[in-house]
């Protein structure tokens, strides 16, 4: 019990320090930071004929850049108004939970054959949901696996896909495009 | 005691007119009705809308009051928990529903989330049907109804997900209620209509199929006035952008036509022939220890209130619409227990 109590007064001690800490860090200064304003998907074409490089931007990404730039609201996707209620997500997950319990003990006390399998479709519905809860809830493997194979494609003429941040910064004139690359093929001393 | 508390509730005798009419009349009717609906739907969606709601929605609502007067026992006996249940439910939902305007506009909710009253409202009402569900299942021994539980919580959680879509597929899904309302009304009363409604029930999807096969690349509808932009918004052309706006009205029109086919033409088609008018053909007025006043001042006030749905129609229709959809939750929410008492 003495132990227990003072691991919770350390522990409380420990918050109490690490609070005011971080409430004595400046504040950083909204003008110098960088803004994000949306993700989508990016595609490099090479193309011989162009004389000019040419970002195309679809009129919908643009409304979605603009509302981003200045918190105007817009009409989102269904996979966006889904990321961005996570109260709703969570409630969601929570009731799927009690139908994936109760359909379980449903399964586990049915004896029929047939109830059986009314029963597994019913879990079955439930893991689909789950899954796609999970799934929502996931961003999936990196992005940068995308890129990988980019400048193979361009040397080659291809056609090369990923996602893309688009992020406002608030310095320089150009627009500048950083492609994630890591380093795959390994060299003979590494080994 | 139970049998002796509830009265016996009519058999529902067949008509001169139903008697007459053969399975193939009945297929050939059906067949008529379901084919000028899409065809008029389908063509002017807009226009049909309009002339639809503001001739049939009152009196099929006066229609479907008088047949769940028709199957309201006298003395509730050991239902009373179920109709207690029921009444009660249909009233603090259709409050509620009433003042969800009032619930998005106090903003209390995380991230300033609107959905979230719609989504907490959806959730009761599936609660609601869930409890009424396991209270008929506790009457009825012979089916075991606990798998419902399950899928309540499935429906609950889909709700979460997509509130808004899942309130535009109530709104598509309760025209069909009256189908199945008209298949357990035949089950009772002629049975040897079933196997050709059913299997006439299986070309709905082909139809729908259909106009969706010839609408769906058509151009949105004009929604340029108050009026067509609330009917389309109702369709879910919003919700479904991607989706043509001429289809979804098309579809949601055609499904409230068979809707009110249903409680207009078919039921009466095959119920009691004398006298919608007469209180005393209502067994909760006729028989001895009813209530034959009550049932036939809610009969008169019901043929008032569609009198003044067709006024408030020809003075201010886009308003008297939105209250008359606002309200009507009420007669959704109420097939809900007299469905399940015909299961």
């Amino acid at each position: 019990m003495i132990r227990k109590c003072f691991a919770a007064a350390l522990f409380l001690m420990a918050s109490a320090i690490t609070i005011p800490i971080l409430a004595d860090i400046a504040r950083p200064n909204p003008e110098k930071e960088e803004k994000f304003v949306t993700h989508s998907g990016f595609e490099i074409v090479p193309d011989g004929k162009a004389f000019e490089a040419r970002l195309e931007i679809p009129q919908a990404l643009w409304k979605d850049m603009h509302a981003g730039l200045t918190q105007i609201p817009t009409n989102p996707s269904l996979a966006q108004r889904i990321a961005h209620s996570s109260p709703r997500t969570i409630v969601a997950g929570l009731f799927l939970f009690l139908s994936f319990s109760f359909a379980g003990v449903w399964f586990a006390r049915s004896g029929q054959r047939k109830q059986r399998i009314t029963a597994a479709l019913v879990l079955g519905l439930a893991i689909l949901g789950a899954a796609t809860i999970i799934t929502r809830a996931n961003a999936g493997p990196p992005g940068y696996l995308r890129w990988q194979g980019l400048p193979a494609a361009l040397t080659e003429g291809r056609t090369t896909r990923g996602g893309i941040d688009i992020v406002v910064v608030p310095e320089g004139s150009t627009i500048k495009l950083i492609v994630p690359l890591r380093k795959t093929s390994r060299t003979p001393g590494e080994e | 005691m139970q049998q002796a508390a509830e009265i016996k509730l009519p058999r529902w005798q067949s008509t001169k007119r139903g008697a007459h009419l053969s399975v193939n009349g009945f297929v050939y009717v059906l067949a008529v009705c379901v084919a000028v609906s899409a065809l008029l739907a389908s063509w002017l969606p807009l226009q049909v809308s309009v002339v639809t709601l503001f001739l049939f929605a009152g009196p099929h609502n006066w229609f479907e009051l008088r047949y769940f007067l028709l199957r309201l026992p006298v003395r509730f006996g050991r239902s009373r928990t179920f109709f207690l249940a029921a009444f009660s439910g249909i009233g603090l939902l259709t409050v509620s529903y009433v003042s969800l305007p009032l619930l998005y506009n106090l903003n209390l909710w995380p991230g300033g989330d609107w959905t979230i009253p719609l989504a907490a409202w959806n959730t009761l009402m599936l609660f609601w049907t869930g409890l009424l569900v396991w209270l008929r299942g506790k009457q009825r021994h012979t089916r075991d109804w606990s798998l419902t539980i399950p899928v309540m919580f499935i429906l609950i959680s889909v709700n979460w997900v997509v509130p808004q879509l899942f309130s535009l597929a109530i709104v598509y899904l309760h025209p069909l209620v009256a189908l199945w309302f008209l298949d357990r009304h035949l089950r009772r009363t002629r049975p040897e209509w079933l196997p050709a409604y059913r299997r006439s029930l299986c070309a709905l999807p082909l139809i729908i199929v259909g106009m969706g096969w010839q609408l769906t690349r058509s151009s949105p509808l004009a929604d340029d006035n108050g009026l067509f932009w609330r009917i389309t918004q109702h369709a879910g052309a919003q919700l479904l952008p991607h989706m043509s706006s001429h289809l979804l009205v098309s579809v949601h029109v055609f499904l409230e036509m068979l809707h009110y086919g249903v409680w207009l033409v078919a039921l009466p088609m095959i119920g009691k022939p004398a006298g919608f008018w007469d209180v005393k053909t209502v067994p909760l007025a006729r028989h001895p220890l009813g209530f034959p006043r009550v049932v036939g001042a809610t009969l008169l006030m019901g043929v008032f209130v569609v009198a003044l749905l067709w006024f408030g129609f020809a003075v201010d229709y886009s308003t008297t619409r939105d209250i008359y959809f606002t309200v009507a939750i009420a007669h959704v929410l109420a097939e809900a227990p007299f469905l399940l008492r015909m299961i």
